[in-house]
């Protein structure tokens, strides 16, 4: 068998291939990644429910598929696994030890390409915040820096994949969930289109359809060999993406042809400074682009420094949170209080019982509005993609944006720099991905976003790819490493 | 002749765009004081369009075509959508929506508006801004609504094809009342207008009423072309819908819904007789149909709730057209239907609204596991009639400022089939296969799974062949 520690640093088709070629068993890989997470963990608290024994049990039955028998963990959040605690960030079901009863399609899919999930991983309460300090299982540490945070809300499982623990994970992204996380670990996070990945038969659309699934990687060929596994229509879902052509996984293979990249480092709308280093990354990314022969201009869609949508956002936020303290109180079947979770959720629930149905409906048409004005860059401005810093700030230190029973509006202001590249994506529903480009100057990674036109994944992998393949970032390690 | 036929003849130079044109209009002149169901007309400027040589070369070059006054804005043409106050303002497109577009961009040329209720919110179409529409079949009752200025003029032989939109049935309902096919494409196929997109008013579904099955098929393939603003959400076909028509579509597995699915109501016998006409008809080509429908559908307090989706939606509206107008819309503005809606919407909570929008997915996907795309021994097709009673007489869905929601309550019985597929997304065809003993058409409807518009297609040309309804006219016809 190899070592536990040389299986660390393969991604999820490098060890899918070991299998393939019987030099490794599934439960090898399996107790290989139990034994990381031992060791590892600790340090991290990015995996908060073990699930070895069923791990274990699946490894030693029938695993087929793509990625037979590679291990993984999940967030714990975005629906449910049958027999895995579903806690989502919060006290209450903590203490109830509330239990998934059935799969989602996305969970069921993950595990039909063969992969076998270890465990789950930390969140934020809901995933409401870029940083993961839930009050219910406290603060993940970034692996690059166990006094910084990896981000949120999939924090724990970036810091998961980031220290080696497992080559990749799920991850959920509604204001930038997988991105945000990616950046500061230093993976490679692509949100799909809206309508890719179904979320389905819990819902049909999640946050009034902010919210898309994937997963947080090492390599861009696991991304898109993940997405070509669980993208897809699936009955019942209100809406859908048109399928891609061929596989992601081929696209991340292909070099693109030229492409025209517009380039912008202020944050969308202005809404808060950018960091030096942050944007530096950015124009840095831009010279290697134009190395591979891409024309790259500072351009981006002047839709994007609009500023009202934001402020009439946040009241659809509030309502949503509202939507999630009431879901709270069916799946506990009771009724929630001020105790049940935590100060920001509450008062952000709060803010959202003075708002009226008319203001969701006219929000929604403002953001389609706006979302149409933004794609109108893609479409009849002629551009291929728009780079972007992920985010306006270098991962921060834990406790800093979160402070315990702060002033929840405070923890919303701290956190705009970590959401005000990506964000506004999530409204218009186009994919984004983060790609680890960039190391800071203290060695933390920096992570630089790609945007496409809706459904244009395919362009997204080709040119990670391309990027990967120039300026390769697997051998870069943080501090916290499993191998 | 039909669209297509139409078409052809103009492209193989038997008849001129001008020619077809102005035997439109002096149909349009001589029928339509009789049925109130072109309300505006714009005959000097399809005049025009129809002799100029920058006429869109497209499929439909030279067809004249009728629009529905709601939605389908075109940039500095009125758009009234059945309000006093609009036509007071004489209010004018902003913009041309993607829908009016296509249909320009396929070179029809536009020859007037078409009559609906207030702001679409009746199957009926008696609006107080432009008095009520007749169905050709019975003067004196009512067309369907909301598309039912557009259905008469089809039905009546103005025009070949008219524009409608469905966002509960308002393209099936007029068809089923009229006489004529009228298919309600699936979810994000069509592109519902400029300012919104499939998840901004995820209801509503436009296309056309037609008297050929190959007209809504080949008019899919202008309406639902695949779009390159990458808002296309609805799955895309393997070939162009019209080249469904005449394919055959294999031994299907239909359920057969011939009852009220919440039994709230039994529907008229005509209605039935109608429905099982149909199924011995399907059962003949060699399907098999058999009592069954997705059980989600057998709660009672589904609809009731989801009518406070529609109420906020309401209010959304006329907030929308004060805002476009300058002014405050008041209650003499609006018909008291449209101002109690537009009320109880104002009252309606985010949560509350959202939680029903999010239950009614939730109730459609459980719906969605009756369908063979979710389970291999599913069904196909779900049959049912189209409505629950044949053509009412005009005032059978009134409004009062004493009892504002007597007609749309009142409308639960008449149509307890189709907004299911308006909130589902699912793709639904109504067909004119029935006549009652009084004479009044009474469609039957098909629904298939999300994105199946070719097999509808394919299973209404079968239809169609088996028992044609070509030859028959109403008695008010061009």
């Amino acid at each position: 068998m190899t070592a536990t520690t040389e299986l660390a640093a393969l991604d999820a088709l490098g060890q899918a291939e070991l299998v393939a070629r019987g030099e490794v068993t599934p439960a090898e890989l399996v107790e290989a990644a139990i034994a990381r997470i031992d060791a590892v963990n600790p340090e991290l608290n990015a995996v908060i429910h073990r699930l070895d024994g069923r791990a274990r049990a699946q490894a030693t039955g029938d695993v087929r598929g793509p990625f037979a028998g590679v291990p993984i963990v999940v967030k714990d959040l975005d629906g449910e696994l049958a027999g895995a605690p579903l806690h989502l960030g919060n006290n209450l079901l903590k203490e109830l030890d509330f239990q998934g009863t059935t799969n989602s399609y996305l969970f069921d899919k993950l595990q039909q390409a063969g992969f076998i999930i270890v465990g789950k991983t930390n969140t934020p309460e809901f995933g409401l915040q870029t940083t993961t300090e839930p009050h219910a299982y406290g603060a993940t540490h970034n692996p690059w820096d166990v006094t910084r945070g990896p981000g949120g809300s999939s924090g724990g499982s970036a810091a998961a994949v980031a220290a080696g623990l497992v080559p990749l994970a799920h991850a959920g992204d509604g204001g930038g969930s997988i991105r945000i996380p990616a950046s500061e670990c230093g993976l490679f996070g692509l949100k799909p289109s809206r309508g890719r990945v179904s979320v389905g038969p819990q819902d049909g659309e999640v946050w009034n359809g902010l919210v898309a699934r994937h997963a947080v990687t090492r390599s861009v060929r696991d991304s898109a060999a993940v997405l070509d596994a669980i993208a897809g229509a699936m009955p019942g879902d209100p809406y859908t993406a048109p399928p891609a052509l061929g596989t992601y996984r081929d696209a991340a293979a292909t070099d693109p042809g030229p492409l025209r990249i517009g380039l912008r480092t202020s944050a969308l709308a202005s809404m808060c400074e950018v960091e030096p280093e942050c944007a530096a990354a950015a124009e840095a990314a831009a010279k290697t682009l134009e190395s591979l022969g891409h024309k790259v201009e500072i351009a981006s869609p002047p839709a994007l420094d609009e500023a009202e949508l934001v402020l009439t956002f946040l009241s659809v936020v509030g309502a949503n949170a509202l939507g999630l303290v009431e879901e709270l109180g069916r799946m506990t079947g009771r009724t929630i209080t001020a105790d049940d979770v935590e100060p920001g959720t509450w008062a952000l629930a709060e803010s959202g019982r003075a708002v009226s149905g008319v203001q969701v409906l006219e929000t929604l048409h403002a953001a389609h509005s706006w979302t149409r004005r933004v794609l109108s860059w893609w479409h009849d401005g002629g551009y291929d993609l728009l780079l972007t810093p992920t985010l306006a700030a270098l991962p921060p230190q834990l406790g800093q944006l979160n402070p315990v029973d702060g002033d929840p509006m405070m923890a919303t202001i701290l956190q705009t720099p970590y959401a005000a590249f990506a964000a506004g994506f999530n409204v218009t529903g186009q994919p984004a991905a983060s790609l680890p480009l960039q190391v800071s100057s203290a060695g933390l990674p920096i992570g630089v976003q790609l945007v496409a036109a809706h459904y244009r994944e395919d362009l997204l992998f080709r040119v990670a790819g391309q990027l990967e393949r120039a300026v390769p970032w697997a051998d870069r390690r943080p501090t916290v490493w499993a191998g | 002749m039909d669209a297509v036929a139409q078409a052809a003849q103009v492209r193989n130079g038997g008849i001129s765009a001008s020619e077809l044109v102005d035997a439109a209009i002096a149909r349009i002149e001589a029928v339509n004081p009789q049925l109130n169901a072109v309300i505006r007309d714009r005959f000097e400027l399809a005049r025009a369009e129809a002799a100029s040589p920058d006429l869109p070369d497209g499929p439909f070059r030279g067809v004249p075509l009728l629009l529905k006054d709601l939605s389908c804005e075109v940039e500095g043409e009125p758009l009234y959508e059945g309000m006093q106050f609009l036509k007071d303002a004489d209010y004018r497109g902003r913009h041309t929506d993607a829908i009016a577009q296509r249909f320009l961009d396929a070179g029809f040329v536009v020859v007037g508006r078409t009559n609906t209720p207030e702001s679409g919110l009746l199957p009926t179409t008696e609006p107080e801004s432009y008095g009520p529409t007749h169905n050709p079949w019975k003067l004196g009752y009512t067309p369907g609504g909301s598309s039912g200025g557009s259905a008469a003029a089809v039905a009546s032989g103005m025009v070949a094809v008219a524009h409608a939109n469905d966002g509960g049935g308002s393209i099936r309902i007029p068809a089923s009342a009229c006489g004529l096919v009228g298919l309600k494409p699936t979810r994000g196929r069509v592109p519902t207008g400029t300012d919104f997109n499939e998840l901004s008013n995820f209801l509503i579904a436009e296309h056309v009423v037609t008297r050929t099955v190959r007209d809504t098929a080949a008019l899919l393939d202008v309406t639902g072309a695949p779009r390159t603003n990458g808002a296309t959400r609805a799955p895309t076909p393997a070939r162009p819908f019209a080249a469904e028509v005449g394919q055959d579509p294999g031994r299907l597995r239909i359920g057969l819904l011939d009852h009220n699915p919440t039994d709230s109501s039994t529907i008229d016998a005509e209605c039935v007789t109608a429905v099982h006409a149909a199924a011995a008809l399907l059962e003949s080509l060699g399907h098999i149909v058999e009592p069954s429908f997705p059980s989600p559908w057998a709660d009672p307090e589904a609809m009731l709730r989801f009518s406070s989706v529609w109420a906020t939606e309401c209010a959304h509206v006329l907030d929308d057209w004060g805002e476009k107008v300058g002014r405050r819309i008041t209650e003499p503005d609006v018909e008291p239907l449209t101002w109690r809606l537009a009320q109880m919407g104002h009252d309606v909570p985010a949560p509350q609204f959202m939680g029903t929008v999010v239950a009614a997915m939730s109730e459609a996907r459980a719906a969605a596991r009756w369908w063979r795309d979710a389970d291999p021994s599913g069904f196909d097709l779900l049959l049912s009639p189209t409505l629950g009673e044949p053509p009412l007489p005009h005032g059978s869905f009134p409004s009062t400022p004493e009892q504002p929601l007597t007609g749309f309550i009142r409308a639960g019985d008449f149509v307890p089939f189709t907004t299911q597929a308006n909130i589902s997304g699912q793709p639904a065809i109504s067909l004119p296969l029935h006549v009652s003993a009084a004479g009044l058409p009474v469609g039957i409807q098909l629904m298939a799974a999300f994105g199946r518009e070719d097999l509808l297609i394919r299973v209404a040309a079968q239809l169609e062949a088996a028992a044609p309804w070509a030859d028959r006219r109403p008695p008010v016809h061009a």
